[in-house]
């Protein structure tokens, strides 16, 4: 590797930014390109993310929507369309090649399967057993493509008790069985009082379909490598709920030892205090100082060492009552502040003492994130061009990789956009054999 | 007929109790772990569960700060829950990775392995003289993975982060709550643990390319930046509209019907995501009219703000003349979304998940039984799996450099006595449990 000789004297940021710095992206190649995947989602925002990963580290994806366009299309704020797509579609439609094919009809079978013979992947996320019955499931495919990996996304999976139970898969509704749901929110203030907002609360955004999607990428790839190292296929389950509830802390196993269920505590942490959110003159400071030194180092931050000797240990502040004491306490500091001056005075801190560590953070809205120039530099965000969608804001993937970093070609397709492109190279059919097709409502 | 088979088949091929009949799909990776926290131990977590062999390398004595985080400072059996957790499946060794002689032990287990993780500050390892650049060059096919807050240049490449910076500088934790109330921080380290589960992506993503090519590669990781692509239609929303997102309570704006609503006893979502999910939520309530509603009967519709206000209106009031149960079965038979907000103790329970092996018995040798939220993705040919819990600083240091270095007794007494190598220091979370025999769960005993 003759870089590393030329470029020993440079320091770190500057030798890695060298490397992998997104904007050298398009010229690297692409770990997946030599993978074909098949993305049936229907409903459900899981498979599309899952087939999204795939398409931005290079594979071909084959959006295949109903003729008519699938449901997904119109999830969208407010019913707001940008060129007949929804918006939260329009972020997922990125680099997948877009056709239309009548699952439910014979012909449409046939075709599928056609196509699923040379394909790597396929993802689905209709109940479990519809792909079965229509004589396109895994049970068919993988007889004529042993080597394929098929996955399935179901709110229930595909085995369990509840998974014949016939019940929809909708982002909220996983968020709710995940277990996050019941953790996450404010506690009444006056509890003979509760206020609506005060109730356990889900995520903003479609966390649960995202963490299903990340996992059924997970997946695919450890069977993708388990292939290369055997030669066989298989057949992956994903639930978004289980998805987005192993990425809790701790519960089942406080159950277990303590019978009692983890409570919600609003933005406390019940394993770590100071970790919170603290109003300031011009908006929301982030402060923590959890470790003895850190703690000490926020006191001293406050210069309020008494804070310090009243809850001197962990377990002095774990303590829920005592955190609202402190809470209180260091609030006092911050509204008198602002947020810019609250983090100067903590990273000079860090800078010059230097005994422990507070870490200072902004709660942003969004639109100022949006303006951050560090993520523009970093092309966290990047403006795109789109030839069908024009210019839109999208947000990347955040693996800046030196080898084969992860790219946008284009940020979505209307529905059948890829019919003749796709039905053309993949099974030679024409004009002339796609016409009669489109007739009978097959494409 | 046609489905039961189906379910038949599905239950086949998936059933957990065949485990561990089955391969590993990443049982010939080996993954050396240089991390503290969540962000960083997680990922190879995740890995560990589908065959991979961890190597988790901590400092002698406190180890990894994680072994203080745990609920109301109640450690079980002198343990702290989330590393009892995350720490699954990882072989504990110890190494002063300061030293010289520390650094050349972490270089050998380098050049063994196929993957590295790291979450220090940008530059630590490098100054270490244990970065990418030295360790590509002894082993050039490393993935070499490095997560932090921020990344690795750019202007806030000094700043320090936590899960909870990365959830508010994104902007999820303002696009979560409700209006009247402040942003909202997730009740979980959701940053961190979705952030290692992307990077466990990124680095199987890199595997597939070593696997055609032979080459390594570094990957650069902000939890930040990795929430920022997960915000769904937020950036996209905001450059057309020139609006912010806002805090829309436990509502999906983007999908109607979908809220949490109050029944007689339990607090429930309730979804329709497609037109059919629509109808049949119509005709469970009785009123299958509203379907044909023109301000109903399609989803662009149902989205407008004062349609959607008006459904969810008589949604909210319908669901709280019902228990949970009965709402449970009108979902089930009319095919819309439905699912109580569930606890810890309702998953602790459930036998779906405790079948489907999410909700995991470990069985441990020095914990015993141990309840964990266990496997995700179900694979048929190669079944993820967990063999033990998080253990004590070092607990397997002779194991690991005995079978993995080819060192004898006597070299790593060598390296104790000039405290290269170490074990636990005598505080919480860091030692075996009280009544640990000093026997048991060692390997090679």
């Amino acid at each position: 590797m003759p870089h590393h000789e030329d470029d020993k004297t440079l320091s770190w940021p500057d030798w890695i930014r060298k490397q992998d710095d997104p904007v050298h992206a398009a010229k690297k190649p692409e770990a997946l390109d030599h993978l074909t995947v098949l993305d049936c989602s229907y409903g459900s925002m899981a498979g599309c993310f899952a087939s999204s990963i795939l398409g931005e580290l290079g594979a071909e994806v084959i959006r295949i929507e109903a003729p008519e366009g699938n449901p997904e299309r119109t999830f969208s704020p407010f019913g707001m369309m940008h060129k007949d797509t929804g918006l939260g579609y329009l972020n997922e439609g990125r680099n997948k090649f877009h056709v239309t094919l009548n699952l439910q009809s014979q012909e449409g079978q046939e075709i599928f399967k056609k196509l699923a013979k040379r394909a790597d992947v396929v993802i689905e996320t209709f109940l479990p057993g519809v792909m079965d019955s229509w004589g396109i499931g895994y049970r068919q495919l993988s007889v004529d493509n042993p080597r394929l990996i098929y996955c399935a996304i179901y709110a229930y999976g595909q085995f369990g008790s509840k998974a014949t139970c016939g019940k929809a898969d909708v982002d909220v509704v996983c968020q709710a069985f995940s277990g996050v749901t019941a953790v996450t929110g404010e506690l009444p203030e006056d509890p003979a009082n509760p206020k609506p907002s005060e109730v356990p609360t889900k995520q903003g955004n479609w966390m649960s379909w995202y963490a299903g999607g990340a996992f059924a990428g997970l997946a695919t790839l450890a069977a993708l490598h388990f292939r290369t190292v055997s030669g066989k296929g298989q057949f992956i389950d994903v639930a978004p709920p289980e998805a987005m509830g192993r990425l809790i802390n701790y519960s089942l196993n406080y159950f277990q030892e303590y019978k009692e269920d983890i409570p919600r505590v609003g933005n406390y942490d019940v394993g770590v205090f100071p970790y919170t959110y603290f109003k300031c003159k011009d908006g929301y400071a982030f402060l923590s100082g959890f470790s003895d030194i850190n703690w000490k180092a926020l006191c001293t931050i406050l210069k309020r060492p008494d804070l310090q000797g009243q809850f001197p240990t962990i377990f002095d502040r774990l303590n829920v009552d005592n955190m609202k004491v402190m809470y209180k306490e260091i609030e006092k500091w911050t509204l008198a502040r602002t947020y810019d001056e609250i983090y100067d005075a903590v990273m000079d801190y860090n800078k010059n003492i230097a005994v422990g560590i507070v870490v200072p953070g902004r709660v942003t809205p969004p639109m100022e994130t949006m303006k951050t120039e560090n993520w523009w530099v970093r092309r966290s965000f990047e403006k795109f061009n789109d030839h069908h969608y024009g210019e839109l804001t999208i947000a990347n993937q955040a693996w800046k990789m030196t080898e084969t970093p992860p790219r946008v070609k284009w940020i979505c397709r209307p529905v059948g956009a890829d019919n003749a492109y796709v039905y053309s190279r993949r099974l030679g059919l024409g004009p002339k054999q796609l016409e009669p097709l489109k007739e009978k409502g097959i494409i | 007929m046609a489905k039961e088979d189906y379910f038949k088949w599905a239950e086949s091929v998936l059933d957990p109790s065949k485990t561990f009949e089955k391969p590993e799909a990443l049982a010939d990776i080996k993954i050396v772990e240089l991390c503290t926290l969540i962000l960083g131990p997680s990922l190879p977590s995740y890995l560990s569960e589908l065959g991979a062999t961890v190597f988790k390398v901590e400092l002698p004595g406190a180890g990894d700060t994680m072994r203080s985080l745990t609920p109301f400072a109640k450690f079980y059996k002198g343990s702290a829950l989330g590393y009892l957790k995350e720490a699954r499946n990882k072989y504990h060794i110890s190494i002063d990775v300061r030293v010289d002689e520390g650094k050349d032990l972490f270089r050998d287990l380098v050049k063994r392995s196929d993957v590295v993780v790291e979450n220090l500050r940008a530059g630590t390892m490098d100054k270490w003289g244990i970065g990418y650049r030295q360790l590509s060059e002894i082993n050039p096919k490393i993935i070499y993975i490095a997560l932090n807050g921020f990344g690795q240049w750019g202007p806030y490449v000094e700043r320090p982060s936590y899960d909870a910076i990365a959830q508010s500088e994104s902007g999820m934790a303002w696009i979560t709550g409700f209006p009247d109330k402040l942003p909202l921080k997730a009740g979980i380290w959701l940053a961190d643990y979705f952030g290692g589960l992307m990077g466990a992506v990124g680095v199987l993503g890199a595997l597939a390319h070593r696997d055609r090519t032979g080459k390594g590669q570094y990957i650069e990781f902000s939890q930040a930046e990795n929430l920022i692509r997960v915000l769904d239609w937020t950036w996209i929303y905001q450059h057309l509209s020139g609006k912010e997102r806002g805090r829309y309570g436990n509502r999906d704006v983007s999908i109607c019907p979908a809220d949490i609503f109050q029944a007689k006893d339990e607090i429930v979502a309730i979804g329709a995501a497609t037109d059919g999910q629509f109808q049949g939520l119509c005709e469970a309530m009785g009123m299958a009219q509203l379907a044909r509603d023109e301000r109903f009967a399609t989803h662009p519709a149902r989205l407008k703000e004062e349609n959607a206000v008006a459904l969810l209106d008589t949604i909210r009031k319908w669901a709280a003349t019902k228990t949970y149960e009965e709402l449970n079965h009108l979902a089930c038979k009319h095919g819309f979304g439905a699912h109580k907000v569930s606890k810890g103790s309702d998953k602790f329970d459930d036998d779906h998940l405790i079948q489907r092996n999410f909700t995991y018995t470990v069985n441990d040798a020095i914990f015993g039984p141990t309840v964990e939220e266990g496997i995700v993705p179900k694979l048929s040919e190669t079944p993820g799996r967990i063999k033990w819990a998080g253990k004590a600083v070092g607990f397997d240091n002779e194991y690991v450099f005995r079978r993995f270095l080819g060192m004898t007794a006597e070299q790593i007494k060598g390296l104790k006595e000039r405290n290269v190598i170490g074990k636990w220091a005598d505080a919480p979370g860091r030692k075996p449990p009280e009544d640990w025999d000093g026997k048991k769960g060692v390997i090679l005993a």
